[in-house]
This record gives C-alpha cells, sequence and structure tokens, in this order.
C-alpha cells in the first residue's frame, strides 16, 4: 500500500516535470529557440566552470563509493542534463558516466562476491576436509589391531561350520551349486 | 425372521446402487488452460504501441522490464521502440541497458550479432554505444 502511493507520488512528480517541459517547449517558438541557443552556449560555459568545481565526470566509478549523498545526487543532475543532448556528442567518458550512474555495480546492483572469493571458499574447504582426514587417520593410529573374527580363517571356518549345520539350504551356503563367499569379507 | 428382513435392509444399503454409479466425471470442469495463445506478431504490435506512448522513464522501464520477461526474445521493431522511447525521454543508459538485455535473452552471439546488424542504422542514428563498446570486454 505504502509501496503502491510511493510509486504514484513518483509518478505524478516525473509527470508533473514532463508538463513543465512540455509548458517550455509550447511557448512562443521564437522564443524558446532563442532560449534554447542561450541556454546551450551558456550551459558549455557554466558546465565546465561548474565541472572543475563539482565531480569530474572522467572517473565517476572510481570516486562513486566516496562521495556523499548530495555529491551523488549532483552528478545524477549534472548527468541528466548531460542525456538531453544529442547522443552522438557525448564523449565516452560522459557515456560511461551515464551508464554507471543508472547501472553501474553500486547499490543494489553490487556483485555479492569479490573476485578471488570462489578460490577462497575452495582452498578452504580442502583445508577443512584434509585436517578431517588427518585426523581420522591419527585416530586409527590409537586403535588396535582388527578383532580375530575379521581373519579368512576365522572366517572360512565360519562358512564350514555353517554347512556342516546345513544353514540356508536352498540358496545361500549350504545349498549344491553355490558360488557366493559365504562369511569371507 | 426380524433379523433376517433387517440384514438383508443392510446388505441393500450396502450395495451400490445403480442410481449412484450414474455419476460420471467431475462436476467443476475448469477452463483456466483455455487462454488465447498470443502471438508473437501481436505481441510486437503490442509493444511498439506502448513504447511509441510511453511518457516517462518510469513507464519505459516497466515496458521493458515486462517484454523482457517473456519466454522469446523481442524482435527489433520492438527494440527500435524502446530505443526511440528511451531518446524521448532522455535515457543514454537505459538505451545501453536495451542491447544488454538482448545479450541476456538471445541464445548465441551470432543472434546478438544478427540483431546488432540489423539495429545499426538506428544505433547510428541516435548514438548508442555498446555496453562492450564502452567498457571494452
Amino acid at each position: 500500500m505504502q509501496a503502491n502511493l510511493a510509486l504514484r507520488l513518483a509518478r505524478q512528480t516525473a509527470f508533473r516535470r514532463s508538463l513543465h517541459l512540455r509548458g517550455l517547449a509550447t511557448s512562443t517558438t521564437a522564443n524558446a529557440a532563442h532560449i534554447a541557443a542561450e541556454s546551450s552556449s551558456s550551459s558549455s560555459v557554466s558546465a565546465s566552470s561548474r565541472d572543475a568545481s563539482l565531480i569530474p565526470l572522467s572517473n565517476v566509478e572510481a570516486q562513486w563509493a566516496t562521495l556523499s549523498g548530495e555529491e551523488k545526487t549532483a552528478v545524477h543532475e549534472q548527468v541528466e542534463v548531460l542525456q538531453k543532448k544529442d547522443w552522438k556528442l557525448l564523449s565516452l567518458d560522459e557515456k560511461k558516466a551515464a551508464y554507471y550512474v543508472a547501472f553501474g555495480p553500486h547499490g543494489p546492483r553490487a556483485p555479492v562476491s569479490k573476485p578471488g572469493d570462489s578460490l577462497k571458499i575452495f582452498a578452504y574447504t580442502m583445508a577443512l576436509v584434509g585436517a578431517a582426514g588427518i585426523l581420522s587417520i591419527a585416530l586409527r593410529q590409537f586403535g588396535g589391531p582388527p578383532p580375530k573374527t575379521m581373519t579368512t580363517e576365522w572366517q572360512e571356518a565360519e562358512n564350514a561350520r555353517a554347512r556342516e549345520m546345513n544353514i540356508n539350504p536352498i540358496t545361500g551356503v549350504s545349498s549344491p551349486d553355490y558360488k557366493g563367499k559365504g562369511f569371507v569379507h | 425372521m426380524r433379523a433376517q428382513i433387517f440384514s438383508s435392509i443392510l446388505r441393500a444399503s450396502a450395495r451400490p446402487s445403480a442410481l449412484g454409479g450414474a455419476r460420471t466425471g467431475p462436476l467443476l470442469a475448469r477452463f483456466s488452460s483455455s487462454h488465447a495463445q498470443e502471438s508473437f506478431e501481436s505481441f510486437t504490435d503490442r509493444y511498439v504501441k506502448f513504447f511509441q506512448n510511453a511518457e516517462d522513464l518510469f513507464e519505459v522501464q516497466r515496458g521493458l522490464n515486462n517484454c523482457f520477461a517473456h519466454d522469446l526474445v523481442p524482435a527489433p521493431s520492438v527494440i527500435e521502440a524502446a530505443l526511440r522511447a528511451s531518446r524521448k525521454v532522455n535515457d543514454y543508459a537505459t538505451a545501453v541497458r536495451i542491447f544488454e538485455g538482448i545479450k541476456e535473452k538471445v541464445e548465441n552471439k551470432t543472434q546478438y550479432q544478427a540483431y546488432l546488424d540489423e539495429l545499426k542504422p538506428i544505433r547510428e542514428e541516435l548514438g548508442i554505444t555498446l555496453k562492450e563498446e564502452l567498457y571494452g570486454h
């Protein structure tokens, strides 16, 4: 509900602004042309002087993180004015700045992980697995030998006893054509 | 005697009756799957008109979000209308972003190249640089 309202407000302001622009355009055309010419000639002068005092657009990408809120707003306004010109007249730096301000990797589009992150995660995982392996081997060093029932002789004796007792005579150890290993592991 | 009658009544009620078994098929028919499928041509027309009538940046970006959300790559005419719309609202970044969107949507590089070739005239007309050209990769 609130978001909806905010959206509607934003759209209203945008609409009012466009109305305002259109109002300017539909005022007496000669006058408008005069104003436009004057503003473009003066803006090139004032823009260059303002650029010097404000933030240079040449490497906004590098500076963006260190800029304060007002400075960011200033850059936004600067870029907005720039984009009203013929796009063929924009320099590469200005184009980059316009793109970066709108869609650059900052704010919600900041990348989730840094470049070396996956390698770091892999290395740490391998280290942990290795530590677990070493721990397992070390613990086995303290264990005694396997029990006597795990020897082959014992298990063959088990088989012999099983046949003697006729255990599982249809499919198992004692069946006539048995081919398995019985109790031998 | 009474017990016999009682049990026969019970048995009769337990048997499925002919009337009850006659109900076949679900009573509630659902027609949710019977939407008319929009054809690619009407989709294209719809979005070309949308971008021609778009008034502000919000509308243009909303339209772009919607038309790039389908399981298809918008036709070059839609892209052209969108580029002209972003020129109209004076937003260069959106124009660059549209080509980024196409790059995401197409299946391979040849298709992307085909789109670039097809849209070369308008790119030169409006002076749109691709993101690859801006950042060199």
